[in-house]
């Protein structure tokens, strides 16, 4: 449809526009969009991305108008050039790692350069000894290999001591032999490797003189540097299209009996002493658990701006889109209704942008935690660190670590919020009706991106079991008559002591009973479980449904308690003022007591609340939050600070344009494995040999 | 890829052997697969899609492979070229339109013309007076035209009393002139329109003139014309009509729903579908409907076989997912001793079960209220048809069916998505074969009816119920909602309190207690109290799931009460599947059977132990129940799905093995096969792409 003739372009939006609505909507408001802005990120955060935005607009690679249009063959190749241009960019502008992940989520795909940034660098940093560093490391750096992550196979996934690539030492050689025996040691799903990679960090399982001593790293080489053609006896290529994450090469792996040097072995924690051939153990077995506990705070970090987003749009749209009058209004009054006007709409959505903030301080707050343990163990001596941090969780005595409650706390909340985030997603899609259903949505990509969050860095329902074996721990100790020394182990102490006078809690008067009563049903669960392990001998298997509610439990007070602490700060009534504050506390009651409601028989089980304050709750102070916040709903979603460029949504526009800029979309907007890519950033050439047509042909 | 494929002699490790694990679990169970296949869907259904899958399978264009890698615009060219193939094997093979339809099931992909055989199909003939009928209708059955439904506009879907375009009757000439005065006028959503059809069904605010030449109209709501849309030779759109594809969405990708703008486009007097209300030609004036009561039948219909589909969408999730999940194995059991054990099957663990079976489990209830819905609908058409209590019944279903939609669309919606990410990593890949069936039915909860507006239907029917059952006498015909509603006036202040969980009947009686209790507070709140209408909809929605969970539960109990001729060792496990789906629901809504009354607490409290039991009894039987539902191979178009268990393998050859549309003027006549207009390319996609 090229040409549009006058009488269509003359068009226009019935009723008030789009535009009027949203300008009517801000100025009903009062909440200070700058000033909440700035408690969520900080100043520094908003003006790099400011900045970040323009040297990205200017750019035609990262124009997006196409994005939605493109076949799986297309799609990677724009996000080739897209990932090239963006480490030109960084180069040029010297970018640091926090302007980079601000230029990643402006773009807002994953990049083909994703894993060897994200992961390969990491595991040769975290990993590699000096001479590694100088034989692996420089090169990554400076983009000549490109690495990937090579853990997960075709077979295992979830248990890496199941991994079935083997890595055999030959003593007389001094190398190993990496080999696939069986179809199902493929190497899979690794990011980057599929048409990216040139090298890859291999998780095998090391064999020394027949014993194995478990899966350890190895840098092994795949592709020729200058052909970018795979090497001898080395078998690999891209998966195959995916729910999401189709701008990403995930590739499969194998090894045909591909010997590689002594230094392969990432050997800075332990090593195959090349003169014994023997084994040498890992010095602090469990350090992983710090990184892995960094990995999982960052994904509930970013579980709050991820389901932000869906509600940014359905919000914005939901207040243009006009349906029906309201069947009680008066005669006189024309016009149909704003769709978020309606009660059973905002059930929907306005308990998700209460998440939103939810989601987000928790996650600052556990990043906080984090870091202050991370200083607090660089203060100790070496020796005393090392003793922390050779104990993982399963380990370690009496919950007193907090390194251990952070890791425990961390798989519950990355399972909770991960899973938040994803469903919140679709349940901001649905809402929005057919035009919800359209790509231009903006919704449906973002969420199918997202949505392996609940599978990566632990399988969301595994990590549970993690969760409760930490709990577990933590109510024996208590039972014990251990001291409480962190959070968990004090909510413990507290429902022992108080559990046979009962509960009594004020949810609905004031906001600490509240808090309270999620900690007891969360102390309940945990007792109950504990009784059901250890006094009843009930089988592990038999009690994982329970613990998978147990770890939901003890998440959901974990959020709420975040929340909380972070309106009783002493800065925030300097930082917010008191209108915002005060809308701040309802959302953080909404958010609370939507949950308490949708999870209200255990709040009744546990005694937590009596009947009729979940009635009060659900039929009086939720609807009244509804209301209270719905005319504050516009504002607050601009307070998230989503660029336009970075929603690349019809529906979602911050001046309302829906009807416009979706027709514009539709009328005039509308038109892997045999390709070779050149894959290093200063190239300008993608695609070195490009067969993919051929094999188009043959449907 | 020059150097030898040393990966071509790989076998899965002994223990990922996916065809042993099945035939094992075939083994262990007694389950009677071939007798519940025939129960379930009866010979004649079974013996078509054998049939019929024969056919499609020969043939190159249906073949799935690699669709799943091309652009939009491809697959619409795919999804044009299979509708031409279809429908000529409908002339080789003499088939009738239930044979095109499980080609269609089949062949898994939407059609661009499916608007042609669908909506378009019942507006003609369920809107046209017989003197249209008879002249469209042969038309469209033998694809001469290429029909779609216009009605839904950018500014308006579920409120079509608000619809924008105008259709106003100019009395001069004698026609209407069709219109749209905005933006938001547009067409929007239509499939079939974008770039397919010759003709749709328009439908426009009907205006009639005050006075001859007057600009002020009579307005009489939305009512249906028929046009043509583009040329018959080139294709190409008409004077004044601008139209097109309206771009990519979350699915549905070969189908082109449409935007379509008019410019004073005028249709003659006849393009007026008029059975019910029509326009005097002489006159002018407006002929009001006839008696529009006799709908009730049709929607029924259309419901149930929503549901019937959503019953065969969920169990094909549950297939795959239940095979997978036998064979993938991981990490051995924690309390085990055995330290050389194989690792354990991910079904065993009861993380996995209770996302997974629960949904087997409605699979069933799906299947039996759907079954129950075409039996009501059959008999009130046959020689019951006069009978009041079987009229009382549809007119009841018309109502409630609205919840039945609702529920049962976002129950397979949601199940596709629950057993997808319970199949972790390769959930998530190309090869689970539930990526589109995803992608393509979470349109279902929007289309034919918004999931959630809908249900104040379901409400106001039950408010109506309760209003009358306070007003009127008894009356004979009392259906079972009736005395449900009775049950629970009579005694509201001796709640059953639920205590046993073995008794299949009084599981029945707490739901629809629940369901009283439900509507009579509604009741309370609305009329009563007056509350505003906005301020009850959740409530609303709440009643009519609860209301909605009953039906089920009784279908399911009525559909397996009538089982004879079956093994008692099959039986029990339907039976066990029946409590499963009945506890697992209670289990949810736990607060609402407990506030009620209807199930004692204590009870509630062994909820979840009971529920872990059913699913031990129902695992070893998992996989042949998930065989009774006879979905082939084809269907599934999934590797972690085989019926033969051949998974990794499969998996591996499909990654290592087998990877723009508003310019071009498409030809949509299924006799030639040229795809694009004028170019000859005689249906070679396969060659141009
Ligand atoms: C888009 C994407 C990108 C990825 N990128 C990479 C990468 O770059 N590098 C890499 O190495 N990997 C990568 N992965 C792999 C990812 O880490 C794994 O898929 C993930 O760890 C889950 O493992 P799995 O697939 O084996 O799931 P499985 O373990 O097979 O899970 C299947 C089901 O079994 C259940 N289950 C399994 N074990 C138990 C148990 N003990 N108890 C109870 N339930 C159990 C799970 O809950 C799940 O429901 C990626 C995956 C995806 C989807
Ligand atoms: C794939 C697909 C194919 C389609 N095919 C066709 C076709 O062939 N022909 C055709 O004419 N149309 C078609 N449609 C359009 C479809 O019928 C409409 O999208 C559908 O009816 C929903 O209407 P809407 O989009 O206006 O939703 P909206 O009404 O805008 O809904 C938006 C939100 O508002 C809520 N809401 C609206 N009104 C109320 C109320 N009164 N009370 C409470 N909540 C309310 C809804 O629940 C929803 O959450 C298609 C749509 C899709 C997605």
């Amino acid at each position: 449809m090229a040409h549009v003739p006058q009488w269509v372009r003359d068009l226009t939006p019935s009723g008030p526009q789009g535009s009027e609505i949203l300008a009517q909507e801000r100025d009903g408001s009062a909440v200070n969009v700058d000033q909440l802005k700035t408690f969520l990120f900080g100043q520094e955060a908003l003006q790099r991305k400011q900045k970040v935005l323009k040297v990205l607009q200017s750019e035609k690679v990262f124009e997006k108008s196409q994005d939605y249009f493109e076949g799986r063959t297309d799609k990677f190749e724009r996000a080739l050039a897209r990932a090239k241009k963006l480490r030109q960019l960084t180069v040029k502008h010297g970018w640091n790692e926090t302007e980079q992940r601000s230029a990643n989520d402006l773009i807002s795909e994953p990049l083909p350069y994703g894993l060897h940034e994200g992961m390969y660098l990491k595991t040769l940093r975290d990993q590699g000894t000096p001479e590694q560093h100088e034989k692996y490391l420089k090169f990554a750096e400076a983009y000549q290999h490109i690495g990937c992550y090579a853990q997960t196979e075709l077979g295992h996934g979830s248990n890496v001591r199941g991994l079935e690539t083997t890595a055999t030492w030959n003593s007389d050689d001094k190398t190993f032999t990496i080999h696939s025996p069986h179809l199902t040691a493929s190497k899979w799903w690794i990011g980057s490797l599929g048409k990216m990679a040139n090298h890859a960090s291999v998780m095998a399982q090391l064999i020394i003189d027949g014993k194995s001593y478990g899966p350890h790293p190895f840098v092994v080489q795949i592709r020729d540097l200058k052909t970018h053609e795979l090497l001898p006896n080395i078998n690999a290529g891209d998966i195959g299209p995916k729910f999401g994450y189709n701008t990403m090469d995930n590739g499969f792996l194998l090894f045909n009996h591909v010997k590689v040097p002594h230094i392969a072995m990432l050997a800075k924690f332990s090593a195959v002493d090349p003169k014994t051939n023997r084994y040498l153990k890992p010095s602090s077995p469990t350090l992983v658990y710090g990184t892995l506990t960094w990995v999982r705070s960052t994904i509930v970090l970013q579980s709050g701006s991820v389901l932000a987003r869906g509600v940014t749009i359905a919000t914005r749209y939901l207040a243009v889109r006009r349906q029906f009058q309201d069947r009680d209004a008066p005669e006189w009054q024309l016009g149909e209704n704003q769709t978020l006007n309606y009660t059973m709409v905002q059930i929907r959505l306005l308990p998700l942008l209460a998440t939103c903030f939810a989601l987000h301080f928790t996650g600052k707050g556990m990043m906080a935690l984090y870091e202050a343990n991370q200083k607090k163990m660089s203060q100790r001596s070496s020796k005393e660190q090392q003793e922390l941090r050779g104990a993982g969780p399963e380990e370690t005595q009496s919950g007193s670590d907090l390194l251990a409650d952070l890791h425990g706390t961390s798989c519950g909340l990355k399972s909770l919020c991960s899973q938040t985030a994803a469903e919140g997603l679709e349940a901001c899609r649905r809402a929005m009706g057919g035009h919800g259903y359209s790509a231009f949505s903006g919704v449906g990509h973002w969420f199918l991106d997202y949505v392996p969050t609940c599978t990566w860095e632990g399988d969301n329902y595994m990590l549970t079991q993690q969760v409760a074996r930490y709990l577990l721990k933590s109510a024996r100790s208590v039972l014990k008559g251990n001291e409480p020394n962190n959070d968990t182990t004090e909510i413990l102490s507290h429902y022992l002591k108080r559990q046979d006078v009962g509960a009594a809690f004020d949810i609905l008067g004031k906001d600490e009973d509240l808090v309270a009563a999620f900690a007891w049903r969360s102390a309940y669960f945990i007792f109950e479980a504990l009784r059901q392990r250890d006094e009843l001998k009930q089988s592990w298997n038999s009690l994982l449904v329970q613990f998978y509610k147990l770890s939901r439990a003890h998440s959901q007070y974990l959020v709420v308690k975040n929340f909380y602490e972070t309106l009783q700060s002493p800065s925030i009534s300097s930082e917010l003022d008191q209108e915002t504050l005060t809308l701040m506390h309802k959302l953080f009651r909404l958010y609370a007591l939507h949950t308490l409601e949708s999870e209200s028989s255990e709040f009744f089980t546990s005694s937590a609340c009596t009947v009729s304050q979940i009635r009060l709750a659900r039929t009086k102070a939720v609807m009244q939050l509804l209301e209270e916040i719905r005319p504050h709903a516009i504002r607050l979603v601009d307070s998230w600070d989503f660029p336009d460029f970075q929603l690349n949504s019809s529906l979602g526009r911050y001046d309302g344009k829906v009807y416009e800029d979706m027709f514009y979309r539709a009328s005039e907007l509308n038109p892997l494995n045999r390709i070779t890519v050149d894959p290093y950033p200063e190239n300008a050439t993608l695609f070195k040999k490009d067969e993919s047509r051929q094999l188009k042909g043959k449907l | 890829m020059s150097q030898p494929d040393f990966s071509a002699n790989l076998k899965p490790h002994p223990q990922a052997n996916g065809a042993a694990t099945l035939a094992k679990e075939r083994q262990q169970s007694s389950f009677d697969t071939n007798a519940i296949s025939k129960h379930l869907f009866g010979d004649a259904y079974l013996e078509r899609q054998a049939r019929i899958l024969k056919i499609v399978t020969a043939e190159k264009v249906f073949s799935k492979t690699n669709q799943a890698n091309l652009s939009r615009p491809d697959r619409y060219k795919l999804g044009l070229a299979r509708g031409k193939r279809l429908r000529q094997l409908m002339n080789e093979h003499n088939w009738n339109d239930d044979d095109f339809l499980m080609a269609e099931w089949l062949v898994d992909d939407v059609l661009p013309h499916h608007l042609n055989i669908s909506l378009f199909k019942s507006a003609i003939l369920e809107q046209c007076n017989e003197e249209q009928r008879a002249y469209w209708y042969p038309k469209l059955q033998a694809w001469e035209i290429i029909g779609a439904y216009a009605q839904t506009e950018l500014g308006h879907g579920s409120n079509v009393r608000g619809l924008e375009a105008t259709a106003t009757w100019d009395h001069q000439t004698k026609e209407f002139v069709l219109h749209s005065p905005t933006l938001t006028a547009s067409k929007w959503w239509n499939g079939t329109l974008g770039r397919t059809a010759t003709h749709c069904v328009f439908v426009a605010q009907l205006r009639i003139p005050k006075r001859a030449g007057s600009e002020e109209f009579h307005s009489y709501g939305p009512h249906p014309f028929i046009m043509r849309v583009r040329d018959e030779r080139t294709h190409k759109p008409m004077e004044g009509i601008i139209v097109g594809d309206i771009g990519p969405k979350y699915g549905y990708a070969p189908m082109d729903n449409a935007y379509m703008l008019l410019n004073q486009y005028r249709v003659p007097h006849d393009a007026l579908l008029s059975r019910y209300a029509t326009v005097n030609r002489e006159t002018g004036e407006y002929v009001k409907p006839k008696n529009t009561g006799a709908m009730y039948g049709q929607l029924t219909r259309g419901r149930s076989q929503i549901v019937m589909n959503a019953r065969l969408v969920l169990a094909r999730a549950v297939t795959v997912a239940v095979r997978y999940l036998s064979i993938r194995r991981q990490f051995r059991d924690q309390d085990a001793s055995d330290q050389f054990a194989l690792e354990e099957q991910v079904l065993n663990y009861s993380t996995v079960q209770i996302r997974v079976l629960p949904l087997l489990a409605s699979a069933f209830a799906l299947h039996y209220s759907g079954a129950a819905m075409q039996e009501l609908y059959e008999r009130t058409r046959g020689a019951d048809a006069q009978k009041e209590s079987a009229l009382n019944g549809l007119q009841e279903l018309h109502f409630t069916s609205a919840g039945l939609k609702s529920l049962t669309t976002e129950m397979a919606a949601d199940g596709i998505e629950t057993c997808r990410r319970a199949m972790g990593g390769h959930g998530f890949g190309g090869g689970t074969g539930l990526i589109q069936l995803n992608n393509d039915y979470l349109s279902k909860p929007t289309v034919e009816g918004d999931n959630w507006m809908i249900t104040q239907q379901v409400a106001r029917y039950l408010l109506k119920k309760v209003k009358d059952l306070s007003t009127a006498s008894r009356s004979t015909t009392a259906s079972r909602l009736d005395a449900s509603l009775a049950r629970f006036r009579e005694h509201s202040k001796s709640p059953p309190q639920l205590s046993g969980l073995s008794d299949a009947r009084s599981i029945l009686e707490a739901f629809e207690w629940r369901t009283a209790f439900l509507a009579f507070e509604a009741y309370e709140s609305r009329e009563v109290k007056k509350l505003p209408w906005n301020s009850l909809l959740v409530e609303f929605r709440n009643l009519s799931r609860a209301h909605t969970q009953a039906m089920l539960v009784v279908y399911f109990y009525e559909g397996l009460r009538g089982l004879d001729a079956l093994p008692s060792s099959t039986k029990a496990v339907l039976w066990d599947l029946f409590r499963l789906f009945s506890l697992s629901t209670i289990e949810k809504d736990a607060w609402q059977f407990q506030r009620s009354g209807a199930v004692a607490t204590k009870t509630l409290d062994q909820l979840p132990k009971e529920v872990l039991a059913l699913m031990q009894r129902i695992r070893p039987h998992a996989v042949r129940v998930v065989d009774s539902f006879a979905l082939p191979d084809y269907l599934l178009n999934s590797d972690l799905g085989r019926s033969d268990g051949k998974v990794y393998e499969s998996l591996f050859h499909r990654a290592h093995v087998e990877n723009p549309l508003n310019r071009i003027t498409f030809n949509p006549r299924y006799w030639e096969d040229e795809l694009v207009m004028g170019s000859k390319d005689g249906g070679q996609i396969l060659s141009k792409l």
